[in-house]
C-alpha cells in the first residue's frame, strides 16, 4: 500500500476516498398539495437528495385560502397548506422518517413543523427520526423577505421555543436557519452579509442563552444547531472567500463569547442557493453560465463547502422555473459532483496568500460592523431603529446607480445587449411556467372539506390554549401540535397569535437615500419637472405601491428612490398592503400617479382591484396607473386594456428612462387638458 | 372636471375625493388659484354657516421622536371615543435640496381604517421652508376647518424658526424622546418656549426616566417665570402606555374650543383664524419676494394688518400683493 500524497483525501483508516457530494435540492411548489407531492416524487426519482419545500403566501403569511387578501395569491409561488389534511397529501407515498425536508417558512414556522410533527404522529412515525429544516429567520423578513407577521420580540421568542421543544424532541432538526441568501438578494455587499447574519446569530444565541431553558450542555448543542443559509454572487472568487471568512468568524464568535467548547459544535454549517439578483430578463440563457460560476464559489473550496445546494434556472427573470427548467439546474449539480475530480482533492486554497488577504479584510470589516449592530443592543433595535434595512436599501440604490453607469457590466443587458433571439424562448409556452388556474378553487375546496368534518370544539380548545400560552410566556409548540391535530387552519393559528402580540410593520429604509447618478439626462427631468409643477400647481405626486401580499421590494424600493432623485414627491408605505390601501392613499394625497411593482404572479387580479377602487372613488380621470415588476409579455394588452399607462419589467433597468416615460405621461395629460 | 359647488357639496360628506380636490386648490400655488380659493370658502361658509371652525393641534418635536407613530394611535383612539367626531391629519416631511422632491413617509406610520370618512390624511412637503411647516399649510388648514372638528399639524423636526406652528396651532405639542444631554441642549435654546404641552415618548426605553427629570430640571431653567409649568406626558407609541392621558388633555383642548365659540357665535369663530392672517400674509411675501417683499409691504403698504383690511381678505391679499409689488418693481 502506498502512502496517500498531500492531495488526496483519506478516511479515519487512512484509505484514500472521495468526498460526498452535498444534498442536491431544488426549490419548488406550486398550485395545490396534490400537484407539488407529484412534482416532488418525480424529483427524487431524478436523484435529488432532499425536498426544498416553496409555500404560497398565504401560507407564508399565516391566511387561510378563502381569505380575501389570500384569493389573488393562492398557489401561485408555492403550495398552500390550510390544514394537516394538506401535509398528508403532500407527503403522500414520501417516507419522511427518510427525507431531509427544508421548509422555506418564517412567519408561520412553527405551525409548520407543528403539523409535520402531527403528521409523524398520525403516520406512527418516531418524530426523533424527522430531519430537516425551518428556515424560521425572522430577522432577513423584516429586512428582505416580507413574510414576517408579529413584531420582533414575539418573533424571536417563537424561534427560541422551537429551539427549545427541538434540542431533545427531534435532535435533528434545524429549528433556524440563519439567512445571509436574502439580504444579497436585497443589495447587500459581502461584509453586510456577513456582518448582519452573524450578528442576527449572536443575537439569537443571547436570547437563548438569557431564557435560560437550557443547561451549559444543552445550550452548546443549541450552538451545534444553529445552520446557515448564503447566497453566492457572480464575483466568484470573493465569494469564496467570504465562506472561509463566515466559517472562521463563527468558530470564533462562538468559542470567545459564548465559550463553546466542542469544536463541533463551532463548526459553520450552510447551504446555498446561488445569487438570482443578478439573473437577468434579457438574454436569458446567459444566466446558465452565471448559475455555474456562482456555484463553483461555494464547492471548490472543501473547507468551505456547502452542505446542500439548491439553483436557479436560466428563466428566473421570466416566470416560477418549468419542470425541464429545474431539472437543467439538477444536473448542473450532478455534473459538478459526479464528472468532475472536485470531491477528489482536500482544500485547494489552503495556504494561498491571496486568499489569506482577502478573508482577513472581509473579516475585519465584518466585525466592525458586527461591534456596532451589538452597540446598538443587537438586531431587534437595529431592525426597529430601520439602520439596518437602511444599509440594505443604500447598498441596491448603489448597485443600480452603478448597472445605470456602466460601472457595473451586466452582459447582454448593460453591454453587448445586441444578440439573435434566443430559440429556449421559442416553445409553445414562450419558455415560462403557466399555472393550473384550477388550484385556488382545489385549495378552497379542502379548507371547506376540513372545517365541515372537523370536531369544532377541539379546535376551539386547542386555539385556546394556544393564546394562553401566548399571554403566559409558556411554549406555544405543544399546543400548537394539538392545534395541528385538531385541524386548526393556518389563518386560525396565526390569527390566534395575531390577536396576542398584534401585527408588525417595518422601516421601509427609504428615507433620505439618493441615487448615485448625475448627469445630462437626470437634469434634464429634473427641469421638465420643475416645469410641470408650474403648470399644475403642484409638485407632481406619485404613489408607489406594493399590493397584495408580494414581499419583493428591491424594485418599489429603487423606484421611490429614484422618482425622488428627479424631482416626484413620494409616497411609498412598504410592502403588504391592499389594493383599497394603495389607492386610499393616492386618493387623500392628491397623487397625479400610482405605480404598483407586482412580482407574486397576481398583476392581473391586483390590478383590476386597483382601477376598480379607483372608479369607486370617481378618482380614475386624475390618476394614471403604471405597473412594473415580473409581468411577461403576453398579458400585457390585458393590463393596457384595463387602462394601465406603462408597464415595466427587469430589462428596463434604465432608471431615468423609466422617469422619462413616467414623466411623459404626465406632460401628454397636461397638454390634453389645456394647462 | 367637477364644479366647486359640487365638491363642497361632497366634501362636507366627508368624501375623500371631494376633500382632497379641495385641498388641491388650497395648495395650488398658481395666481388664478386664490380666486377658486375664495368662492370654496364663500361657498362653504354660506353652507355652513354656523359651523364651528375646527380646533389645530400642532405637533412638533425632534426628528424621529415619535410624532407620527404618537399621531397614528392617538387619531384611531380619539375616533372610537365619538360617534362623529373627525379628524384631519396634515403631516410635513422635509424636501430635497437638490430635486425638490421629498419622500412623505409619515404616512406609513399611519394605520389603515376601511371605509372610514371621519379620517383624513395628508402629506405635504416643507419645500425647503425653514419653518417646520410647508408652504401651503396655513392654506389648507383654513380650508380643514372648516371641514373637521379637529386638525392635527406634524411639522417636520424642529425647525429654526419653528415659531410658524406656534402661529397657527390652538394648541401645541412637543414630543421628546429619551436621549440624554443633547436634547436638553436643545431644549435650551429657546425652543421649550414653544409648547402648550410637552410629550416624553418613548417611555418604554430604559433612558426615559433620567430624561423625564432633566426635562422638568431644564423647565425651570428655561422658563423661570412661569406660574405654572406646562404638562408633561410620558407616552409610548409602541405599547400605548400614556396615551390616555395625552387624548384627554387633547379632548379637553377639543371641547374648550367649541364651548367658547358657542356663547361668542359665527362671528367670533370666523375672526379666531384670521387673526392668524397677517402673520402667514407676512410668511408668504417673504417666501415668494424675500426681504425686498416684506420691506414693501411694511412700508408701502402700511404691515399686513393694514394691507388685509383694505384689500378684504387673504385670497385677495395675495393677489393685490403680486400685482402692486410686481408694479413696482417694473418702475
Ligand atoms: C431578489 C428576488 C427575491 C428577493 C427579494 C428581495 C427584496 N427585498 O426585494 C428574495 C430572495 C427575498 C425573494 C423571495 C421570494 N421570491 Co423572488 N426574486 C427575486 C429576483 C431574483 C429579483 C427581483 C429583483 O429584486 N430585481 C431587481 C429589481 C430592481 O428589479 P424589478 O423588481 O424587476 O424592478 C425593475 C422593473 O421591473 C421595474 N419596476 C418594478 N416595479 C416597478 C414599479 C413601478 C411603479 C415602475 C415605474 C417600475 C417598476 O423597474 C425596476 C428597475 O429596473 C426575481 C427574479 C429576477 N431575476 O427578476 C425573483 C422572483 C421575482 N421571485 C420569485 C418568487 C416566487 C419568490 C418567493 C415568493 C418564493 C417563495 N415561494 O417563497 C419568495 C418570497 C418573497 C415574498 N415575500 O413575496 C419569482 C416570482 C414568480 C412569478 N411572479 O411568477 C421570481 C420571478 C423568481 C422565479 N423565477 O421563480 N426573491
Ligand atoms: N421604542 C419606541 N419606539 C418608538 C416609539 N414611538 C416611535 N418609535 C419608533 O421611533 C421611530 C421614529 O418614529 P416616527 O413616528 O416616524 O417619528 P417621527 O417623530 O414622526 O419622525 P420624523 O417625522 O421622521 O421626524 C420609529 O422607528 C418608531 O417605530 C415608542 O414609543 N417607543
Ligand atoms: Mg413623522
Amino acid at each position: 500500500m502506498t502512502e496517500p500524497q498531500k492531495h488526496q483525501i483519506t478516511d479515519a483508516d487512512g484509505n484514500v476516498v472521495r468526498d460526498r457530494p452535498w444534498i442536491i435540492r431544488t426549490y419548488s411548489g406550486h398550485s395545490s398539495p396534490k400537484a407539488s407531492n407529484e412534482l416532488y416524487r418525480s424529483n427524487l426519482a431524478k436523484g435529488q437528495t432532499g425536498l426544498s419545500i416553496a409555500f404560497d403566501l398565504p401560507t407564508q403569511c399565516g391566511y387561510d385560502s378563502d381569505d380575501p387578501i389570500a384569493r389573488p395569491e393562492i398557489g401561485k409561488v408555492g403550495v398552500p397548506i390550510n390544514s394537516l389534511d394538506d401535509m398528508h397529501i403532500l407527503f403522500d407515498e414520501i417516507p419522511i422518517e427518510k427525507m431531509n425536508t427544508s421548509m422555506t417558512i418564517n412567519g408561520t414556522a412553527m405551525w409548520l413543523l407543528a403539523m409535520y410533527v402531527a403528521l409523524a404522529k398520525e403516520r406512527g412515525v418516531d418524530i426523533s427520526e424527522l430531519t430537516g429544516t425551518t428556515q424560521n429567520d425572522l430577522i432577513k423578513e423584516y429586512l428582505a423577505r416580507g413574510t414576517y407577521i408579529f413584531p420582533p420580540e414575539a418573533s424571536l421568542r417563537l424561534i427560541a421555543e422551537m429551539y427549545e421543544f427541538c434540542l431533545e424532541e427531534i435532535p435533528s432538526w434545524n429549528a433556524s436557519n440563519i439567512c445571509s441568501y436574502h439580504l444579497q438578494e436585497a443589495g447587500a455587499t459581502p461584509t453586510q452579509e456577513l456582518a448582519f447574519a452573524l450578528a442576527n446569530a449572536i443575537s439569537l444565541l443571547d436570547i437563548l442563552a438569557e431564557r435560560g431553558h437550557f443547561d451549559d450542555d444543552q445550550f452548546e448543542r443549541a450552538v451545534g444547531r444553529i445552520s446557515f443559509f448564503v447566497n453566492s454572487g457572480i464575483r466568484f472568487v470573493e465569494e469564496m472567500a467570504k465562506m472561509r471568512a463566515f466559517g472562521e468568524l463563527w468558530d470564533e464568535y462562538t468559542r470567545d463569547r459564548f465559550d463553546v467548547k466542542n469544536e463541533k459544535y463551532r463548526r459553520f454549517r450552510y447551504g446555498v442557493q446561488v445569487n438570482s439578483l443578478g439573473l437577468t430578463e434579457a438574454q436569458p440563457e446567459n444566466n446558465a453560465w452565471r448559475i455555474l460560476i456562482e456555484t463553483l464559489g461555494v464547492t471548490l473550496s472543501r473547507d468551505a463547502r456547502a452542505r446542500a445546494i439548491q439553483l436557479p434556472a436560466w428563466n428566473e427573470a421570466l416566470s416560477l422555473p418549468r419542470p425541464w427548467d429545474q431539472q437543467w439546474s439538477l444536473r448542473l449539480q450532478q455534473i459538478l459532483a459526479y464528472e468532475t475530480d472536485l470531491l477528489e482533492y482536500p482544500d485547494l486554497f489552503e495556504g494561498s496568500v491571496v486568499v489569506r488577504s482577502k478573508v482577513d479584510e472581509l473579516k475585519r470589516e465584518a466585525r466592525e460592523e458586527i461591534d456596532k449592530i451589538l452597540g446598538m443592543g443587537g438586531v431587534i433595535p437595529s431592525i426597529e431603529s430601520g439602520y439596518m434595512k437602511s444599509s440594505l436599501v443604500r447598498s441596491m440604490s448603489e448597485r443600480m446607480s452603478a448597472i445605470n453607469s456602466g460601472e457595473q457590466i451586466v452582459v447582454g443587458l448593460n453591454k453587448w445587449a445586441d444578440g439573435i433571439d434566443s430559440p429556449l424562448l421559442g416553445g409553445d409556452d414562450g419558455g415560462i411556467f403557466k399555472l393550473d388556474e384550477s388550484a385556488a378553487r382545489n385549495a378552497i375546496d379542502s379548507l371547506n372539506a376540513t372545517r365541515a368534518k372537523r370536531d369544532d370544539a377541539r379546535a376551539t380548545a386547542a386555539l385556546d390554549a394556544l393564546k394562553s400560552a401566548a399571554r403566559s410566556g409558556d411554549s406555544m409548540m405543544s399546543p400548537s401540535i394539538e392545534c395541528a391535530l385538531a385541524r386548526v387552519t393556518t389563518g386560525e393559528w396565526a390569527g390566534a397569535l395575531r390577536e396576542v402580540f398584534g401585527e408588525y410593520r417595518p422601516a421601509t429604509g427609504v428615507d433620505g437615500q439618493k441615487l448615485s447618478l448625475t448627469n445630462e439626462r437626470v437634469d434634464g427631468v429634473r427641469r421638465r419637472i420643475d416645469a410641470l409643477t408650474e403648470r399644475l400647481g403642484h409638485r407632481p405626486r406619485v404613489v408607489i405601491g406594493k399590493p397584495g401580499l408580494d414581499g419583493h421590494s428591491n424594485g418599489a424600493e429603487v423606484i421611490a428612490v429614484s422618482a425622488r432623485h428627479v424631482g416626484y414627491d413620494v409616497i411609498y408605505s412598504g410592502i403588504r398592503l391592499s389594493p383599497d390601501e394603495i389607492v386610499q392613499s393616492a386618493v387623500e394625497e392628491g397623487a397625479d400617479l400610482i405605480g404598483a411593482s407586482i412580482l407574486s404572479g397576481s398583476h392581473i387580479e391586483l390590478t383590476a382591484q386597483i382601477f376598480e377602487r379607483l372608479a369607486e372613488y370617481g378618482a380614475s380621470d386624475d390618476i394614471d396607473v403604471f405597473v412594473g415588476g415580473i409581468i411577461p409579455q403576453g398579458d400585457f394588452d390585458k393590463l393596457y386594456s384595463m387602462g394601465a399607462k406603462r408597464i415595466f419589467t427587469p430589462s428596463d433597468y434604465e432608471l431615468i428612462e423609466i422617469m422619462e416615460s413616467i414623466t411623459g405621461v404626465l406632460e401628454e395629460r397636461a397638454d390634453a387638458a389645456g394647462i | 372636471m367637477t364644479s366647486i359647488p359640487d365638491l363642497v357639496e361632497r366634501a362636507l360628506t366627508l368624501d375623500k375625493y371631494a376633500v382632497s380636490r379641495l385641498i388641491g386648490i388650497f395648495e395650488d400655488r398658481r395666481p388664478d388659484a386664490s380666486a377658486r380659493r375664495s368662492s370654496v370658502l364663500a361657498e362653504l361658509d354660506t353652507r355652513r354657516p354656523d359651523r364651528p371652525l375646527g380646533v389645530i393641534l400642532g405637533v412638533t418635536g425632534t426628528p424621529g421622536s415619535g410624532k407620527s407613530s404618537l399621531l397614528s394611535r392617538v387619531a384611531v383612539d380619539l375616533l372610537g371615543s365619538s360617534e362623529t367626531l373627525s379628524i384631519a391629519v396634515v403631516a410635513v416631511d422635509p424636501s430635497s435640496q437638490v430635486s425638490g422632491g421629498a419622500l412623505l413617509g409619515d404616512r406609513t406610520r399611519m394605520r389603515f381604517v376601511p371605509d372610514e370618512r371621519r379620517l383624513f390624511f395628508r402629506s405635504q412637503a416643507s419645500d425647503n421652508d425653514l419653518g417646520g411647516l410647508g408652504p401651503t399649510s396655513f392654506q389648507v388648514c383654513r380650508l380643514l376647518v372648516r371641514l373637521f372638528d379637529c386638525v392635527f399639524i406634524e411639522t417636520v423636526g424642529i425647525g429654526q424658526s419653528e415659531a410658524d406652528i406656534r402661529q397657527l396651532a390652538d394648541r401645541v405639542y412637543l414630543v421628546l424622546q429619551p436621549l440624554g444631554g443633547d436634547e436638553v441642549q436643545f431644549l435650551k435654546a429657546g425652543i421649550i418656549e414653544i409648547p402648550d404641552a410637552f410629550v416624553l415618548n418613548k417611555s418604554d426605553e430604559p433612558a426615559s426616566d433620567i430624561s423625564f427629570h432633566q426635562l422638568q430640571g431644564s423647565m425651570w431653567l428655561a422658563r423661570p417665570f412661569d406660574a405654572e409649568f406646562p404638562p408633561v406626558f410620558r407616552t409610548s407609541a409602541l405599547t400605548g402606555d400614556g396615551l390616555g392621558e395625552l387624548e384627554a388633555d387633547m379632548l379637553g383642548a377639543l371641547a374648550a374650543a367649541v364651548d367658547s365659540t358657542a356663547s361668542a357665535g359665527a362671528a367670533v369663530v370666523a375672526q379666531n383664524l384670521s387673526t392668524r392672517e397677517p402673520y402667514f400674509l407676512e410668511r408668504w411675501v417673504d417666501d415668494e419676494w424675500g426681504r425686498r417683499g416684506v420691506a414693501f409691504l411694511h412700508d408701502l403698504l402700511g404691515g399686513p394688518d393694514e394691507f388685509l383690511s383694505t384689500v378684504g381678505g387673504f385670497d385677495a391679499a395675495l393677489d393685490r400683493f403680486d400685482e402692486t409689488f410686481a408694479e413696482s418693481l417694473s418702475l
